[in-house]
């Protein structure tokens, strides 16, 4: 009953309840077996064997088995494996350069020997400017203080 | 005295051990009886004895066996009726 090319259903198992044949005997209690399987090693206690029979070579390849099924009309259900989208790699130190806004320069960069020197030269300007301004009005508050004395007095 | 609807023998007591030292009462329904063969009455293995809440967290593979009928039929009954489907 047990032989190469004979129609079994498996009843133990996850895959209990569907049809496969045997493909090859490995010994007493274990054979072979592919079909609307997965083609595994099967124990013959988990297995019912039916009438028929398919003329197939012993270690059929699982395409030659697929196609002596279609000719019975057992269809075969074939999962594909997911095909595999491309992730963005992620390097590790490497970060990618975020655009940064031009930042005022900082007090400390200011205080350099540099920056010092220049800081004095426009201190020096612009004490200069305003003491040439100043002058006018300084003038015209004496006159005004002076009116006002001499309309108290 | 706790609360009027924890004074039921419907609601079983779990005593816990807190962090801080101290033991807790907390309140829980009782767990349902053991799933049982459909057609023989055998205790079903592989079928985790947990209210719905629980077994709600579990994988599907984990509340019952992969196989036709798995969680219904004992292996026994189901590995019976599939023969008896091959012999027809």
């Amino acid at each position: 009953m047990i032989e190469i090319g004979r129609l079994c259903l498996k009843i133990a198992g996850k895959e209990s309840g569907k049809k496969c044949v045997i493909v090859d005997v490995i010994d007493d209690s274990y054979v072979m077996v592919d079909g609307d399987v997965k083609r595994k090693r099967c124990n013959i206690k988990h297995l019912e064997p039916l009438e028929g029979t398919i003329k197939i070579e012993k270690n059929a390849s699982h395409d030659m088995v697929v196609k002596e099924f279609k000719k019975l009309a057992i269809e075969i259900k074939e999962s594909k494996p997911k095909e595999k989208k491309e992730k963005p790699k992620k390097i590790r130190g490497k970060k990618e350069k975020v655009e940064v806004k031009e930042e005022k320069p900082k007090r400390k960069a200011l205080l350099t020997v540099g920056a010092k020197k220049e800081k004095k030269e426009t201190k020096a300007k612009t004490t200069e400017n305003k003491k040439e301004k100043p002058d006018k009005p300084k003038e015209e508050k004496k006159v005004k203080k002076k009116i006002v004395k001499e309309n108290k007095s | 005295m706790p609360k009027r609807s924890y004074r039921s023998r419907s609601i079983r007591k779990i005593y816990i051990k807190t962090p801080g030292g101290k033991t807790v009462i907390h309140y829980e329904r009782k767990k349902p009886k053991k799933a049982h063969c459909g057609s023989c009455g055998a205790i079903l293995k592989g079928v985790p004895r947990e209210r719905p809440y629980k077994l709600r967290k579990l994988a599907k593979t984990q509340r019952r066996p992969e196989r036709p009928y798995g969680g219904v039929l004992c292996s026994k009954c189901a590995r019976l009726l599939f023969i008896r489907e091959a012999r027809k």
